[in-house]
């Protein structure tokens, strides 16, 4: 049967225009049954709260030091140069000249205002957001990185590296995420910062320790793909490289690995769309990501609801890009 | 150039022993083209993938150049660089245009500069005819057009030999000529040859001896007029009665 015949034929029919009907109605549906539900338990929607978590205007305040008077305002570009006098110093301030609250001749005491200024601040939400990137990017290489690695070592006729390479797949493929993060940040965790703090060495900080059981976590599923990836290409592609005289790691390197990674760019991209997610649970060890960013929030905003959809929604924006980046770099490797 | 003494091969497949070659011997010198004969399962594609070392012999020794390549402190790399082959199924590599399918031995393996790899590579692409396809992928080339792309991927390394095993086999009738074409012009030009091949008119016209092979071994050896015209073994007589 061809597929597409049948969906251009569906397209064409009525059923097909009442069904995106059905569609739309079920998604009105669900929205609006939540809103009343929320009602019903007196929730007060503030959407307008949100965007102040993103970025935020912060009022600055520039306060004098010294007990004197305030001898001097000049004036000049878009700057205010404020100088205060005492017996014994001077004390000079450049302020914006948007809000100045002295004049020339006032008396001054330490701690008083002088001028203030607005500066926009990035809020929790956005610092969250950042943190989580940060650490899915930087998981993701060394994943990439761990997975080439022990996925190769997986099929080398060397048996140290083999039952190494299996030994720290199945391990990880076969014990829950969390528990790696709590492995790493309370045991080896615990264990190499006292260790550095034995030798007078600065701390690792919790993120490392996130950063290292993700990209552990990710490497063990990519070497498994990288394994399958290679054991795909034809045995005549290594054949042939290596009757033109390259070395393995030269066959390898221009021959299998470039065709293998293509094969696997698909999965690959569902691993690290996985990663992503699962970088929210590094808010269990104390670093900052985004879910934990919208928990703090919680707490001081009182607006559950939508910070909970407003986190769901950064996520998927992450995720979407990243399955975005991948679908562009699949057409840009595709061999016509 | 080859001498191969007394080389066996056994493969253990599904716990049986399969005798792939039984303690052949044979000699190719400079120049020479030799046409390898044989039904099929007699050994001859494990022959010649001896030479260079895709299949390792279990016994005997196989020197080329002067250098023996069972020897295992021998960098086989280095012999496989000036051995090239060609396979029945070309095995171009489908993520690299022509031209790069050409030049990347010569610039990861020789280390020639990519201008110099480049510029004798497109001369190697005009000698076997598709210069004009040079920055196409293989899969948009007929079989015949792959062959000989995968004929000068082999010589832009500059072997000193060339193996052959069965390059027309997966063609179509139409696109065979083509190929041997190419081959006969390299034999001209005295490439030293070792050609796995069901083309009888081939190893009549280009071969300097012909070797011919059943159950691994090699039960003769002469010139095509000897082969064809009168053929001394039992063997012999009865495959070229079923071929011809
Ligand atoms: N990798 C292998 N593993 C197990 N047996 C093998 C292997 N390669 C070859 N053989 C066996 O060795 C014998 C010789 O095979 P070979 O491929 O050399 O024959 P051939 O003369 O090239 O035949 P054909 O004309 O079909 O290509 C055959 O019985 C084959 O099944
Ligand atoms: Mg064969």
């Amino acid at each position: 049967m061809d597929f597409s015949l049948i969906l251009r034929r569906f397209k064409t029919s009525s059923s097909y225009y009442i069904s995106i009907g059905i569609f739309i109605m079920l998604v009105i549906g669900i929205a609006s049954s939540l809103y009343y539900s929320a009602l019903k338990i007196d929730y007060v929607w503030r959407w307008f709260r949100i965007p102040q978590y993103f970025v935020y205007q912060d009022q600055v305040e520039i306060r004098a030091q010294i007990e004197g008077e305030i001898e001097s305002i000049l004036i000049k570009d878009n700057k205010a140069v404020i100088g205060i006098k005492s017996d014994e110093e001077i004390e000079v301030h450049t302020v914006p000249i948007s809000d100045i609250r002295v004049d020339e001749g006032d008396l001054i005491s330490p701690g008083d205002i002088l001028a203030t200024y607005k500066k926009w601040r990035v809020g929790i939400l956005m610092q969250g957001l950042w943190l989580t990137l940060k650490v899915s990017i930087i998981a993701i290489v060394f994943g990439i990185l761990i997975g080439l690695f022990a996925g190769i070592a997986r099929i080398s006729s060397n048996p140290a590296l083999k039952w190494s390479a299996i030994t720290y797949i199945e391990f990880i493929r076969g014990s829950p995420l969390l528990v790696q993060i709590f492995i790493w940040y309370f045991v080896l965790g615990t264990l190499i910062n006292n260790i550095l703090a034995k030798k007078g060495i600065g701390q690792i900080s919790p993120l490392w320790f996130g950063v290292a059981a993700l990209a552990c976590f990710a490497g063990a599923y990519v070497a498994e793909m990288v394994r399958a990836g290679i054991q795909s290409i034809h045995f005549g592609q290594i054949e042939a490289a290596n009757s033109l005289g390259m070395t393995y790691i030269q066959s390898m390197r221009y021959i299998i690995l470039p065709q293998a990674l293509r094969r696997i760019l698909p999965p690959l991209a569902g691993q690290f769309i996985s990663l992503i997610k699962d970088s929210s649970l590094l808010g269990l060890i104390a670093i900052r990501e985004l879910t934990k960013a919208t928990r703090e929030v919680i707490t001081t905003s009182l607006q559950p609801f939508e910070l909970w959809f407003v986190c769901a929604i950064l996520y998927l924006v992450l995720t979407f890009s990243l399955s975005m980046f991948v679908q562009y770099l699949e057409r840009r490797t595709q061999v016509t | 150039m080859i001498d191969v003494k007394n080389i066996s091969k056994t493969f253990i497949s599904h716990s049986t022993e399969v005798k792939a070659l039984v303690n052949v011997t044979a000699r190719i010198n400079p120049g020479e083209v030799v046409v390898v004969l044989g039904p099929s399962g007699s050994g001859k594609s494990t022959f010649i993938r001896c030479l260079n070392y895709l299949n390792v012999a279990d016994e005997g020794s196989i020197t080329i150049d002067g250098i023996d390549i069972l020897d295992p402190n021998t960098d086989i790399n280095k012999v496989r660089a000036e051995v090239g082959m060609v396979f029945q199924s070309f095995n171009l590599f489908p993520h690299k245009t022509v031209l790069e399918n050409v030049t990347l031995a010569p610039i990861v393996v020789r280390k020639k500069s990519k201008e110099e790899a480049k510029k004798k590579g497109m001369a190697l692409l005009e000698k076997v005819g598709i210069q004009d396809k040079a920055n196409v992928y293989p899969d948009q080339l007929s079989g015949g057009q792959q062959q000989r792309v995968a004929i000068a991927r082999a010589l832009a390394m500059e072997p000193k030999i060339m193996l052959f095993d069965e390059p027309t086999s997966a063609l179509d009738p139409e696109m065979v000529g083509e190929v041997l074409d190419v081959m006969k012009n390299l034999a001209r030009e005295g490439m030293t040859m070792v050609v796995v091949t069901h083309e009888m008119g081939f190893a009549r016209e280009v071969a300097d001896r012909v070797i011919f092979m059943d159950e691994g071994a090699i039960v003769e050896v002469g010139t095509p007029e000897h082969f064809f015209k009168n053929p001394t073994h039992e063997r012999t007589k009865l495959f070229l009665s079923q071929i011809l």
